[in-house]
């Protein structure tokens, strides 16, 4: 285990140190940092909940110890070039035309829609984006029941883009809970750049 | 005396910026009451950039002030700066600087008085620079030292700008790169190069003038300036006044050479982590955004940029002209404006 003395230095040395030290970690590795400074702690903590690090915190007197470990995933990402390049074999795009999946009984589509949405989240690769027009601007709504599942991928970073000119004519400005209102200009270039379209 | 005077040594060792915290700020200011005259254009509600009064049909006033402590060691560029960075309010608002007084605090137990007139003199050719006037102003005993200006300008009522009128579909344009909070925090820690931070503290003294009369000239109703809040910050302000929310594409940011490296170092200042906390729930980032242009947007600026809602036909033409009458600045498009929705900002 990697040991980091910051005690006495002041923001931003401590993440300074840190950001280096977890380069020369191997994945799964221990890292313990101390620091008797409380806006270091608190910057240290943002920038390892960033990285999907969740360190444990302990303090004897003024001085706090974390100790986190160094995720699977790549931290360097020091081009930002190539950080933005989507790779397009595995990105995708979820694209719902209406609140019911498949033809058939209304209430069958109902159903099987809410199933879809609720398992979208449980897919190791999420959605880059979901593309919800027509009635499907519904799903999006407070009284919908797959709303919460639509905020869990919203927060897991997909982007729930919503057609503005559906909500308008369907009259529901002042029920919408989750999604970025977006236009056909927007929606049609997302499809467009979408490695692979997924349309239930 | 040997060696010139190093105001950067005047100030905390890795100081982060010196503005409260936004969230604090609001706080305060929440439980004081709100002056309120129809002559009154522009007041606190909005967080606007200055206060705006009407005078007559022909004429508004424009009020504000800025200052600050030191975030270079030349006396005469920290003079400049800070004028151009209080010069700047009223051009955010569309306006023309009138008149400008002097704020400073200074000890000269602690500084070679030399440098108190340096300052001066730099804020005075900066205000010059603008076409304004100095007329005064007010120094106190107190170190560190802080300067800025206390600014009034005019704009025709009819003409006003204001950070609350973004419409739907509109072109955001930032004018000025970012990082200069970052390039400062790389110098005070060895990480950037000094070419780098001197091309940070060029932009920093470019007055936002020319800026404004383009935004003028193409009917923009709403800019704000971007200072200590960071881009996003402004942004954020700008998009609720105007009841919006805005579409940022981060790979776009215009970035000062050098801002990036600084922060993927880790030199990322405090001012930063509060600014971000202060956005927090309001702004939505996709997966995949990079941690440190999510953090780029939170860098505090000092005389930032103007960022303008364009009318998405201007906007060509628009960028065309800013390149032309401020070839050394990088006006860019960073992104649009959206209609209202759950979050403020969406970041991809």
């Amino acid at each position: 285990m990697k040991i980091l003395d910051t005690k006495g230095l002041l923001c931003p040395q401590p993440l300074i140190m840190l950001k280096e030290a977890m380069l020369g970690l191997n994945k799964g590795e221990k890292i313990k940092v101390e620091t008797d400074n409380e806006t270091s702690l608190k910057n240290l903590l943002s920038y390892l909940k960033d990285q999907g690090v969740e360190p444990e915190v302990s303090n004897s007197g003024a001085v706090f110890t974390l100790l986190a470990i160094k995720p699977e995933k790549d931290l360097t990402a020091s081009d930002p070039a190539i950080y933005c390049t989507t790779d397009i074999s595995t990105d995708y795009v979820v694209s719902i035309k209406g609140e019911r999946m498949g033809d058939g009984d209304p209430e069958l589509g109902r159903v099987l829609m809410e199933t879809f949405v609720n398992n979208l989240k449980l897919q190791e690769q999420l959605p880059s984006h979901v593309v919800l027009y027509n009635s499907g601007v519904k799903l999006a709504m407070k009284q919908s029941p797959v709303c919460s599942s639509l905020t869990e991928l919203e927060e897991l970073g997909t982007r729930i883009m919503l057609c503005g000119t559906c909500i308008d004519h369907y009259g529901l400005q002042y029920d919408i809970a989750v999604g970025m209102i977006s236009n056909m200009v927007v929606i049609t270039e997302t499809l467009a750049s979408a490695g692979n379209i997924l349309s239930p | 005396m040997d060696k010139k005077f190093d105001l950067l040594s005047t100030i905390e060792y890795g100081g982060c910026s010196a503005k409260l915290p936004a969230g604090l700020l609001s706080q305060v200011l929440s439980k004081l009451p709100v002056a309120s005259d129809p002559r009154l254009l522009v007041d606190v509600d909005t967080h606007d950039d200055a206060g705006v009064y009407k005078i007559n049909e022909e004429t508004a006033l424009i009020f504000t002030t800025d200052f600050f402590p030191p975030i270079c060691s030349d006396g005469y560029e920290f003079g400049e700066i800070a004028a151009a960075n209080s010069l700047s309010d009223v051009y955010a608002m569309g306006g023309k600087p009138l008149m400008a007084l002097n704020l400073m605090m200074f000890s000269q137990e602690k500084i070679p008085l030399e440098v108190f007139s340096e300052i001066l003199k730099g804020g005075f050719d900066k205000v010059s620079e603008a076409g304004a006037l100095i007329v005064g102003g007010h120094t106190i005993n107190d170190h560190p030292p802080k300067y800025g200006l206390a600014v009034v300008g005019t704009v025709h009522p009819d003409q006003l700008i204001t950070n609350a009128g973004a419409l739907p579909n509109e072109i955001l344009v930032l004018t000025k790169a970012l990082g200069t909070g970052a390039l400062v925090s790389g110098e005070k820690n060895g990480l950037s190069s000094s070419d780098d931070y001197r091309r940070a503290l060029k932009q920093m003294k470019h007055l936002n003038k020319n800026g404004a009369a383009v935004a003028v000239k193409y009917g923009v109703r709403c800019m704000t300036d971007m200072t200590g809040f960071g881009l996003a910050g402004h942004a954020l302000k700008m998009a609720e006044a105007s009841k919006v929310s805005f579409r940022i594409r981060s790979p776009h940011l215009p970035l000062l050479p050098g801002a990036y490296q600084v922060y993927e170092k880790g030199s990322i200042p405090g001012a930063t982590f509060r600014n971000q906390e202060f956005t927090g729930e309001q702004v939505h980032y996709t997966r995949g955004v990079d941690y440190n242009l999510k953090m780029l947007l939170h860098d505090a600026q000092t005389s930032g940029g103007l960022l303008m809602s364009v009318n998405p036909d201007h906007v060509s033409a628009l960028i065309e002209e800013l390149n032309r009458v401020d070839p050394e600045l990088s006006a860019t498009v960073i992104g649009e404006v959206i209609p209202e929705s759950p979050r403020r900002l969406y970041i991809e």
